[in-house]
């Protein structure tokens, strides 16, 4: 039997390979970055919601079952370039250090994940030309080093807003659809900066929370343990204050009904999901239909969510839509069984 | 569009004032206030939220079920009375918009519908007297014709440890700048005093031990409210959430 083709080794690769892997199949995993562990690994994620639990301690879990499996074997710094279809598999041609190589797979499974949405397409945020203005991807490495510190000057902030749904449920920039994670992920910053720092504040500036399902208890623990502050409305623009020392939210307080106008000395800005680059790229390859987000799209999205359409091609994770971690990962198992039905037959 | 408001076309003459540290006396045909909101305070929440009555404050999320079922604002028809929106200004700190609803913020005949209605378990009621409170230990809130009774029956009590009602009638009287009408009630005291019904002034009832008994009280009150408004400045450093 030839080996199943994962494509891309963040958290949902990761779980198809080492799911293969436990199923007896040989699992070829390509990731196109030089490490495994996807966007957690390369934003350094520091704490994963709802549970608290360190991104390391998660990551390590996938990552011991694939790393030194001699089931697995791990192509990094590698991309898919080319593919045929050689029934009941595929034929792929690989492109990394050493030039082109063709393989024959069984099946392939893509992982090929989002990408947070760049900030700086929301200009009048700011993000790129205000030191102090961050993304919330940038806060989780520094959380995480535990040095939550204004870029401008190397000093702590007293005072930090966080900015939800930059890039997500925004027709101007193109992205109506939520991101799922903005909300959460924001909330679980605050709590972890409330609790390392009681003396800073934390404001977020919302239209509405969003923690479905269980998180819930961490948006009622954010307000109610660790006092973190939520005023309804979208920032409209956030510019210099007090001579360029501190930055300047605008926006209208709608409980209020009112303009507001708060100098911070710290902005975070919540980054949606888009479609990752691999993601783009190997719906093209493999001439997948994808909607009008620009995720690739299931044949059965309720019923069947790891099912490309395409005999032999599967998908998981965040390819397909926003997800987070445990879906992913779940998605991942799902695909992988699938792929092993499809290598056996 | 012709301007049909009287107010923006005449020319108002305002002698003095002063804004952001401005002189801007003069004439002015339209004057608009801002509207900004700038004021991120949290001393009024941390003050609420130390209090027994108000802890609940912080699970707070602006749902607005208290308000929809609130008897004074939908029945009674007090639409300023908006129990949601109290809740929300002490939570952003927003004392200069809080400070107008002082008075009507006491209104509240704790029907305590909000609390039994509340998803989250904010005991809405005692929250929005404990806002009042806050209100009114830091002198935000203007002395109500109700405060000066208080204050006037405390001091008389204090003096002897037992009511002086004449003395309070007169006191009271005074304080709200009304004249007492002299000649009727003086013959109405008169023979009351006379008929033994009335102890006033000189004849005044006095509790046993009462000049080692009101030091003590005095000093109890005077700590109680020095140590309300001390909190209300702001909780000593690390006693926040």
């Amino acid at each position: 039997m030839n080996p199943v083709l994962v494509v891309g080794g963040g958290p949902a690769g990761l779980s198809a390979a080492a799911e293969l892997a436990s199923l007896g199949a040989e699992a070829l995993l390509v990731e196109k970055e030089g490490y495994l562990g996807g966007n957690p690994k390369r934003w350094h994620y520091s704490l994963l919601a709802p549970d608290l639990k360190p991104a390391e301690e998660v990551l390590g879990d996938l990552l011991g079952k694939v790393e030194g499996n001699p089931r697995v074997e791990v192509r990094l710094g590698t991309s898919v370039t080319a593919v045929d279809p050689a029934p009941p598999g595929f034929r792929v041609t690989l492109q990394g250090g050493k030039g082109p190589e063709g393989r024959e797979v069984s099946a392939v499974i893509l992982a090929t994940g989002f990408d947070h949405f760049d900030s700086r397409r929301k200009f009048e945020y700011g993000y790129g030309r205000y030191p102090d203005v961050l993304d919330f991807k940038e806060l989780e490495g520094m959380i995480h080093d535990d040095k939550v510190l204004r870029p401008s000057d190397g000093k702590p902030p007293k005072r930090i807003a966080w900015v939800l749904c930059v890039g997500s449920r925004d027709l101007q920039v193109g992205n109506p659809w939520c991101c799922r994670m903005g909300c959460v992920v924001s909330i679980k910053q605050a709590v972890e900066i409330r609790q390392k720092h009681p003396e800073m504040e934390a404001f977020v500036y919302y239209m509405d929370i969003r923690t479905y399902g269980l998180w819930e208890d961490l948006y009622w623990k954010s307000m109610q343990q660790y006092g973190v502050k939520f005023i309804r409305g979208r920032i409209g623009q956030i510019t210099l204050a007090e001579g360029g020392k501190r930055l300047l939210a605008t926006g209208e307080d709608t409980l209020l009904s009112r303009p507001t106008e708060v100098p911070f000395d710290m902005v975070v800005l919540a980054s949606g999901m888009e479609p990752g680059q691999g993601t783009k790229r190997m719906a093209e390859l493999f001439h997948l239909p994808v909607g009008p987000e620009g995720f690739i799209t299931p044949k059965i999205s309720d019923i069947n969510p790891v099912d490309s359409g395409v005999p032999g091609l599967y998908l998981a994770g965040a390819a397909t839509g926003p997800k987070a971690i445990p879906d992913s990962v779940t998605e991942g198992m799902g695909a992988a069984l699938r792929a092993y039905q499809h290598a056996r037959r | 569009m012709p301007i049909v408001e009287p107010s923006l076309v005449e020319v108002q003459r305002t002698e003095q004032l002063e804004l952001d540290g401005i002189d801007v006396s003069g004439d002015w045909n339209t004057f608009l206030r801002s509207r900004v909101h700038t004021d991120l305070d949290l001393k009024v929440l941390e003050w609420v939220r130390s209090q027994p009555q108000g802890e609940t404050i912080s699970r707070c999320w602006q749902c607005g079920t208290c308000t929809a079922g609130c008897c004074m604002h939908t029945d009674f028809g007090l639409e300023e009375f908006n129990p949601r929106y109290f809740i929300y200004l002490a939570q952003i700190g927003y004392e200069a918009e809080l400070r107008k609803y002082a008075e009507t913020i006491w209104r509240c005949v704790s029907c305590n519908k909000c609390v039994e209605r509340c998803p989250k378990g904010v005991k809405v009621e005692e929250v929005v007297h404990s806002i009042g409170s806050y209100l009114e230990v830091t002198g935000m809130a203007k002395e109500s014709p109700a405060d000066r009774f208080d204050r006037a029956y405390t001091e008389n009590l204090l003096r002897r440890g037992v009511l002086d009602e004449a003395a309070l009638f007169q006191t009271y009287e005074r304080l709200e700048g009304r004249k007492t009408p002299g000649r009727e009630l003086f013959r109405l005291g008169l023979s009351m005093l006379l008929s033994g019904r009335l102890h006033t002034g000189p004849f005044a009832h006095r509790t046993r031990g009462w000049g080692k008994m009101r030091p003590v009280l005095t000093r109890l009150m005077t700590e109680d409210l020095r140590r309300r408004r001390e909190t209300a400045r702001g909780p000593p450093p690390g006693s926040g959430p």
